[in-house]
């Protein structure tokens, strides 16, 4: 299970459904690409936002784990430690 | 006529309304956030916005109560073969959506049909009001394609889409930089219809090739839909015969430079365009800002400005940012400076919006 933490800015997009918007959501997944999949799942505008129609990041979304900032050309199958925290920001370029 | 705009802007959608006060900002949406088009789909009020968002992707906005709600629906997305290969030697690249420049609603025939067009130049078709996206493949496979390419932007795009009012399926679509493609099926096949148009900036020898003209905008007249009016990066054209064949109009002043047109909706003959000068330097001529207006199919023009500034003015009107309503005798436009004005007289005179506008991208009647 990891922890994965919205920048504001991106939360600011998911259907509020009358409560606040999450920023901080637990998810089960052994990599990257899982733990963001099952976040997906729950929230599936979010993916068109973090991931371009190829399932790549965004150019302008970083995506940091346990304070890593991950190359976009770098394999989300990769694996996540037991108690992975992974942000989702927006980079500061472009924009 | 019609008494509310959309307008789209770099930070926010604005809603104006004609009421006890000339022309006011009604309501606003998205602000803050930049809002490249919007479209009020004239066969069921629907409202559409496109929202640009710099880090996270083009989305697109539906509203159904006029803009009180709304809500988010899909984006037209390329498949992973798909790639952009252009004619102006930039390497290859994966095919993802980097704007939708152009959103048209299909005919009265066709409830939930809408059109989109792309950067990097794909037209994209939805038939349940945009909550899905197909890519218009017979466009898209066609081999001249890959002879396409950038104008302002890197990638080539779809920018104007004109349906036959006659025939829904027939389809007309504008490309920076790529000529003028149309349909009679629907969109299945599709042939080129750029001659005539003539490229200053390629070499002697390629300036008539109607796959490299760079086309600012096409409109086309709704009762006369054989007249379809261009303006091009170093011209105005127009087309008599629906668009196969092109008349270049050289006697637009004060410039036959700019980006935006639009035509009369029951008279052919009659058009306007925000001219600036040409090229890289893109601000009205003089510090001047005028609207030229034919209303003789471009024998001859007015130079329109009473209302408008004419002096230390630096706007320019991009191809979305003129819009002419339903009547034929309202206009608007807005600059990227923020400015706006409306015009109920065909443009004889305008008068200044109050408000102070984020720059402005698009302007349409609703």
């Amino acid at each position: 299970v990891a922890k994965i933490v919205l920048a504001a800015q991106l939360a600011r997009w998911l259907p509020a459904d009358g409560g606040e918007r999450e920023t901080a959501w637990q998810c089960a997944g052994d990599s990257v690409r899982e733990v963001l999949d099952a976040l997906f799942v729950q929230c599936p505008t979010l993916r068109g936002y973090v991931l371009d129609e190829r399932g790549k990041i965004r150019r302008h979304v970083a995506v940091f784990v346990d304070g890593t900032a991950l190359s976009h050309h770098s394999d989300l199958g990769e694996p996540l430690g037991g108690h992975a925290e992974v942000h989702v920001l927006q980079a500061l370029s472009g924009g | 006529m019609s008494d509310t705009i959309l307008v789209s802007t770099r930070k926010g959608l604005f809603v104006l309304e004609r009421g006890v006060q000339p022309w006011s900002v009604k309501q606003t949406a998205f602000l803050g956030d930049n809002v490249a088009l919007s479209l009020a789909d004239p066969r069921d009020g629907a409202w559409y916005a496109v929202l640009d968002l710099g880090h996270f992707g083009n989305k697109l906005q539906r509203s159904r109560d006029r803009g009180v709600t709304w809500q988010e629906i899909a984006v037209p997305a390329f498949g992973d073969a798909e790639q952009v290969i252009t004619g102006d030697g930039k390497p290859p690249l994966p095919a993802t959506l980097r704007l939708i420049w152009a959103l048209e609603a299909g005919g009265p025939d066709q409830p939930g049909r809408l059109w989109a067009g792309t950067i990097p130049g794909g037209l994209f078709r939805s038939d349940d009001h945009g909550d899905s996206w197909h890519l218009v493949r017979g466009l898209w496979d066609r081999p001249e394609r890959l002879g396409w390419f950038g104008g302002g932007y890197d990638q080539p795009g779809i920018h104007s889409i004109c349906v036959d009012p006659r025939d829904a399926r027939c389809v007309s679509v504008g490309i920076s930089t790529g000529g003028v493609w149309h349909t009679q099926d629907g969109g299945d096949t599709w042939a080129q219809g750029a001659s005539g148009m003539r490229a200053e900036y390629l070499p002697p020898e390629q300036s008539f090739d109607p796959h490299k003209q760079d086309v600012h905008h096409m409109v086309q007249c709704p009762a006369a839909p054989d007249t379809l009016w261009v303006q091009h990066h170093n011209g105005v054209f127009r087309s008599d015969n629906g668009g196969t064949q092109w008349h270049e109009v050289e006697n637009v002043p004060p410039s036959v430079f700019g980006f935006a047109v639009a035509v009369h909706p029951r008279e052919p003959g009659t058009a306007w365009f925000v001219p600036a000068r040409k090229d890289q330097a893109r601000v009205p001529v003089e510090a001047r800002v005028v609207v030229a207006r034919t209303r003789d199919r471009g024998r001859s023009f007015d130079v329109l400005r009473e209302g408008l500034p004419q002096e230390q003015a630096y706007d320019l009107t991009y191809r979305h940012a003129l819009a002419v309503d339903r009547s034929g005798d309202r206009l608007a436009f807005g600059t990227t400076t923020g400015g706006f004005w409306i015009s109920e007289d065909q443009g004889d005179r305008w008068q200044m919006l109050s408000a102070r506008l984020p720059p402005v991208y698009a302007v349409s009647f609703a």
